[in-house]
């Protein structure tokens, strides 16, 4: 085509969705649809704004008329079933099932669409709900803590006597480091001064863990974070014996037997 | 019986999708409650029976029911039995008075469209009502308003393009 712009332009496109074309001009223009795309955007485009304007200028017809029209279509169809129905138009009646279903899936669509976006906004609201919640654990969780480990300190400041107090002094890794494990052999209670610790901060994926040495063997005694802020003591596992306790830096959650290489603190009893 | 009652179901939900729009422009064409209402009823008849005519490839559906709901309308308003009850109605009946009728209740959700539809120009109104709601063709536009077959494509044109820019 010599110029798609002043054919675009020159309203036969406009023609030819109001229906006002000679049968020779609509062909034309249907072949041209079929060779040039941006014919067939401008047409869809014609289409949906006029479209528009018939929606704008709807007016809703009485119930009784729905009714009335329904009843017309049912019978309709009952007429034509037993004419063409049996023998010549197989295919009549696919043309109401693919109506029918083309509706139906018209109708199935916008449903979806709202669904899933009332979904969306569920889902939305869930992880909201779920990191407030998580939120507030934590923070009971860290209260708990505190609570606890000032309950130990009180404990231990009440029956300072029956405690033996074992400083740990840093070891070439860690030469700043210090702290105070409180041990109390008869209640086989073994505590560290958390307001006192001196340890280097430890990453996420690690964690100290406190060893009593027993007849040269290393016993678990639990794991601990290296925390600027914390107070009060906190509870470790028991034990009856020791002769020293030692800290390791290990991978968080602690290890079965200790990593010497990553010794950080060690004092005797 | 399933798939009879799957039919009526997608019988009423193009009836309940279509209906309003159909009616609107039908109505505006003839201009008369009883009449209007018949042609609903034929217009959605004629869709029904010539279903398998409908060429997706050729245009949307709606384009395709809307053009049934103008021709059987405007038939009628070429046939001698409507030109003759119609000389005692008011056939110049303007549009706005349509919407005083009892019966005929406004969509509310269309109501923002229709205070968007009244920005077009006047000049560009006329001639797309009188093409789209009266039948006209631009030849009779032409003769009607007195102005170039030419002036009537692009004003007609021109309406369409501000439709597009305030529906979008």
């Amino acid at each position: 085509m010599k110029d798609l712009k002043s054919y675009l332009e020159s309203g036969i496109l406009e023609q030819y969705v109001l229906g006002d074309l000679s049968n020779e001009e609509l062909l034309e223009v249907e072949k041209n649809a079929l060779n040039y795309p941006e014919i067939r955007s401008e047409l869809l485009e014609i289409e949906s704004a006029l479209l528009s304007y018939a929606m704008a200028n709807a007016i809703e017809p009485s119930e009784a008329l729905r009714n009335k029209v329904l009843n017309s279509l049912e019978k309709a169809e009952s007429e034509i079933r037993p004419l063409y129905g049996a023998s010549s138009k197989p295919g009549q009646f696919y043309k109401y099932a693919f109506a029918a279903s083309l509706a139906l899936l018209f109708i199935s669509v916008i449903l979806l669409i709202n669904l899933n976006s009332k979904l969306n906004d569920s889902y939305t609201q869930i992880a909201v709900l779920q990191t407030g919640n998580q939120k507030f654990s934590n923070q009971v969780n860290h209260i708990d803590e505190e609570l606890r480990d000032t309950r130990n300190a009180l404990h231990f400041y009440q029956n300072q006597a029956a405690y033996k107090l074992v400083t740990l002094k840093g070891s070439a890794k860690a030469p700043a480091a210090s702290m105070l494990v409180a041990f109390n052999p008869e209640e086989e209670e073994v505590m560290i001064d958390l307001s006192s610790l001196k340890m280097p901060s430890n990453d996420k994926e690690h964690q100290y863990q406190l060893w009593a040495m027993v007849d040269g063997k290393p016993v678990d005694l639990g794991v601990f974070d290296s925390e600027v802020d914390s107070t009060g003591m906190k509870k470790m596992k028991s034990i009856k014996y020791a002769q020293a306790f030692a800290v390791t830096l290990e991978l968080r959650g602690g290890s079965a037997n200790p990593n010497m290489d990553q010794m950080m603190a060690i004092g005797s009893i | 019986m399933a798939l009879r009652k799957k039919e009526k179901v997608g019988v009423e939900a193009l009836y309940d999708m279509y209906s309003s729009s159909l009616y609107g422009i039908i109505f505006r064409i003839v201009q008369h409650e009883e009449i209007a209402q018949d042609l609903l009823q034929d217009t959605f008849l004629r869709i029904w029976n010539s279903f398998s005519s409908y060429d997706a490839s050729k245009g949307r559906l709606f384009t395709w029911m809307v053009n049934i709901a103008r021709n059987i309308s405007i038939d009628k308003t070429r046939s001698k039995d409507f030109r003759n009850s119609s000389k005692t109605e008011d056939i110049e009946n303007n549009v706005l008075s349509l919407e005083m009728q009892s019966g005929n209740t406004l969509n509310p959700e269309t109501m923002g469209l229709k205070e968007l539809v009244a920005k077009l120009k006047p000049e560009q109104k006329i001639i797309l009502d009188l093409v789209y709601f009266r039948g006209f063709t631009h030849a009779e536009v032409s003769e009607e308003l007195e102005i170039p077959l030419g002036t009537v494509k692009t004003r007609l044109r021109n309406a369409i393009i501000s439709l597009r820019k305030v529906f979008n």
